[in-house]
């Protein structure tokens, strides 16, 4: 029994983590309605962004935040601007930017091999940072403090995103957007430059979630990929375009991670999520939070 | 791409300068005795490869300075290349050309498994003794051939010597080990060591209290790590990939899984980064590989000086494979007194090599059983440790092989 609670809260410590990075994901498809399949590298930019802070730095890891969040919402920002806005707009008659798709794609590869030649291949992990290896022990049971850090920070920048898009008016701009293009536009709104700023959004969201792993986790060039297919999963499971859904999502797919292995061998846990993954799409193809109609 | 193009070019260059070096000596009415060497100077194992060239090179030039093949009236050896590329298809038809077309004397190579395994089957067609110095897969020696030789450990060793290594280290420290847990990437590589583990564990009588694949990609270990703590296994073998090693090893000093040993096979654990990565939490592991630097052998040290002036690296375990090869095939031809193939080919079967410059691997004598194996070939256990320069990996098993002046530290404090 203890065993289970033990492993139920490190599920949802890690999964709560897993659904912040795939937050991004979901926010970038809720307005930009594109699969962003440059994703994960996006992660690995903002992983190896934070490694470098803290480590030049020696502040603590969570720190790292103040730099992060803007760099990376300047590098998605004009990511979407310089790269992306350009197809966007030859494509603007076409009601689904299938060629957007093939240039995340192309970004993808280019910044994993552009980070293999700066960086090397080798495996980053911050040494001596004050969260590094700690344990809350309670009697007999571990909680990883790295994760406990990560998972409010996962809680907390959920409802920020969700307060932003609620409230605020260049929020509901965003949203505008995302429900009709062309009405929006009418309504004045520019639509390039909120595409522009989801985009960044979304960056610095990702930004955000590298700096919850850096303490725990490995960097390397090619770490975004592992996050990307989870990414994915989660965002399809929760509801494309949902931010509760991306968090939920998360925790149901961190939960199964870190259960199921205690009563099968791990690699079935695997089988299991993916199984849900297409048991979603069959069932409800809009995930648990989506919205049933496309807009 | 800049650089597969380079060593493309720096094979080919050499290629031919060896082709030019033949119609010297040759027309000076000299004997010299054809070596040829199949190994992958470009393309993916392309560094690999290199490292066995230069060994190579190294032993023969050695063997040449001290007057060659003295039965032979001081025959030299000359050394002829072709890269395989990493492909088996390349390997046979470089093959076929070194028999056919240079008339080489003896053939070795070819490091990939994939590519020795058909490369040797036309050797074995034309009687020409082919030197295998490392090609792990077990099959490579279990085709009957008359005419493969091959130097290093084959797979199943491996996890044999795992296991001598437990068994020696209960006797010399008496703690007895009794619960085994297996954990390893779900992959040919971790589930193949891990079957043989099974039968071994068997054998000797362990209890396997865990058996646990888990796919290498993944980002939380801790699930994994959770059930070795709760299995209160004594000794943990492990198999795994770089990303995993390094996540396995820090979760587990995380959660204090308490464990009289952890013993691991290569791959992750012998990346260059991951001591780095890791720090403290590598300290007391063991590792199996090929060689080490420190090896307690004599001229081990001097051999590897003198390597690394001449190349800018220390001696790999390819190396040194390629290395000993040469004087394997040297003491061969001195006793063979002769060129004919099947003289070289009997002298090999009865080669009994236990002193000499090649002598620095970790055994004690290269002697080949009936199927062409090396039967003393064994790889050595390492620990990580400090002794005083930072963690390191320093050479316990075989007894005979340990670092002078170090005592493993087992059970873990």
């Amino acid at each position: 029994m203890i065993y289970l609670i033990e492993d139920t809260i490190n599920g949802i410590l890690m999964g709560s983590i897993y659904g912040l990075t795939a937050l991004g994901l979901t926010i970038i498809f809720g307005v930009l309605k594109v699969v962003n399949f440059a994703h994960g590298t996006l992660l690995m930019v903002s992983m190896y962004a934070a490694y470098w802070t803290v480590a030049l730095s020696g502040l603590h890891p969570y720190l790292a935040l103040v730099i992060v969040v803007p760099v990376m919402y300047v590098f998605g920002y004009y990511l979407q601007d310089i790269v992306i806005k350009p197809i966007f707009k030859a494509e603007k008659d076409v009601r689904e930017p299938s060629t957007v798709i093939i240039v995340t794609t192309g970004v993808w590869y280019v910044l994993d091999n552009l980070t293999l030649m700066i960086f090397g291949p080798q495996y980053r992990t911050l040494p001596n940072n004050p969260l590094q290896g700690k344990m809350i022990e309670l009697g007999d049971m571990f909680i990883s403090v790295p994760k406990l850090w990560g998972a409010i920070t996962a809680v907390a920048t959920a409802f920020a995103v969700y307060y932003f898009f609620q409230k605020t008016r260049t929020g509901r701009a965003i949203r505008a957007c995302s429900l009709d293009r062309d009405a929006a536009s009418l309504c004045g709104i520019n639509q390039y430059k909120i595409y522009n700023m989801a985009f960044g959004l979304g960056t610095a969201v990702t930004g955000i979630a590298a700096v919850t792993l850096v303490p725990f986790y490995n960097t390397f060039p090619s770490v975004g990929v592992l996050f990307d297919i989870k990414g994915f999963i989660i965002v399809v499971l929760g509801g494309l375009g949902s931010i509760p859904g991306a968090i939920i999502g998360g925790i149901i797919v961190g939960i199964i991670e870190s259960v199921g292995p205690q009563f099968m061998t791990a690699t079935w846990t695997e089988a299991i999520v993916y199984g849900l993954f297409l048991l979603v799409l069959f069932v409800k193809p809009s995930g648990l939070f989506g919205v049933k109609y496309d807009w | 791409m800049k650089f597969n193009r380079f060593w493309t070019a720096t094979a080919a260059a050499g290629l031919l300068i060896s082709g030019l070096m033949f119609t010297g000596p040759a027309a000076a009415g000299e004997e010299t005795i054809k070596i040829g060497n199949i190994i992958p100077l470009s393309g993916p194992s392309a560094s690999v490869g290199q490292q066995g060239k230069n060994a190579r090179e190294m032993a023969v030039e050695e063997i040449n300075a001290a007057g060659g093949i003295k039965s032979l009236g001081g025959a030299k050896l000359e050394m002829l290349y072709a890269d395989s590329e990493s492909k088996p298809e390349k390997g046979v038809s470089e093959a076929e050309r070194l028999i056919n077309t240079e008339k080489v004397n003896v053939l070795t190579g070819c490091w990939n498994s994939a590519v020795t395994y058909p490369t040797t089957a036309v050797a074995e067609r034309y009687g020409v003794p082919f030197i295998v110095p490392v090609s792990v897969s077990d099959k490579i020696t279990e085709q009957g051939f008359k005419n493969v030789f091959r130097i290093a450990a084959k797979d199943s060793w491996w996890t044999r010597d795992q296991f001598s290594f437990l068994k020696d280290m209960q006797a010399e420290f008496n703690t007895s080990v009794k619960k085994l847990a297996f954990v390893y990437e779900n992959g040919d590589w971790g589930k193949g060591m891990a079957g043989q583990w099974k039968k071994l564990a068997e054998k000797d009588g362990y209890e396997v209290v865990l058996d646990e694949p888990y796919p290498s990609t993944a980002t939380d270990l801790s699930p994994v790590v959770q059930k070795i703590r709760r299995s209160r296994a004594d000794v943990l073998l492990l198999v795994s990939n770089a990303a995993d090693a390094i996540l396995l090893t820090n979760t587990l000093a995380e959660y204090k899984v308490h464990l009289k040993a952890i013993v691991a096979t290569g791959g992750g654990h012998a990346d260059p980064f991951f001591i780095k990565a890791v720090g403290k939490n590598a300290q007391y592991l063991f590792d199996i590989v090929e060689w080490e630097t420190d090896i307690n052998k004599p001229g081990a040290k001097e051999t590897n000086a003198k390597f690394k002036a001449k190349y800018g690296y220390n001696l790999t375990g390819e190396a040194v494979d390629a290395y000993v090869s040469m004087y394997v095939i040297k003491d061969a031809l001195e006793r063979a007194a002769s060129l004919n193939k099947d003289a070289i080919r009997r002298a090999l079967a009865e080669t009994n090599l236990t002193s000499g410059p090649g002598m620095i691997v970790g055994y004690d004598a290269v002697q080949f059983d009936n199927s062409g194996q090396n039967s003393h070939a064994s790889p050595v256990l390492v620990q990580i440790n400090d002794v005083g320069n930072g963690l390191e990996r320093i050479t316990v098993w075989p007894k005979s092989a340990r670092r002078a002046g170090y005592t493993p530290v087992f059970p873990k404090p």
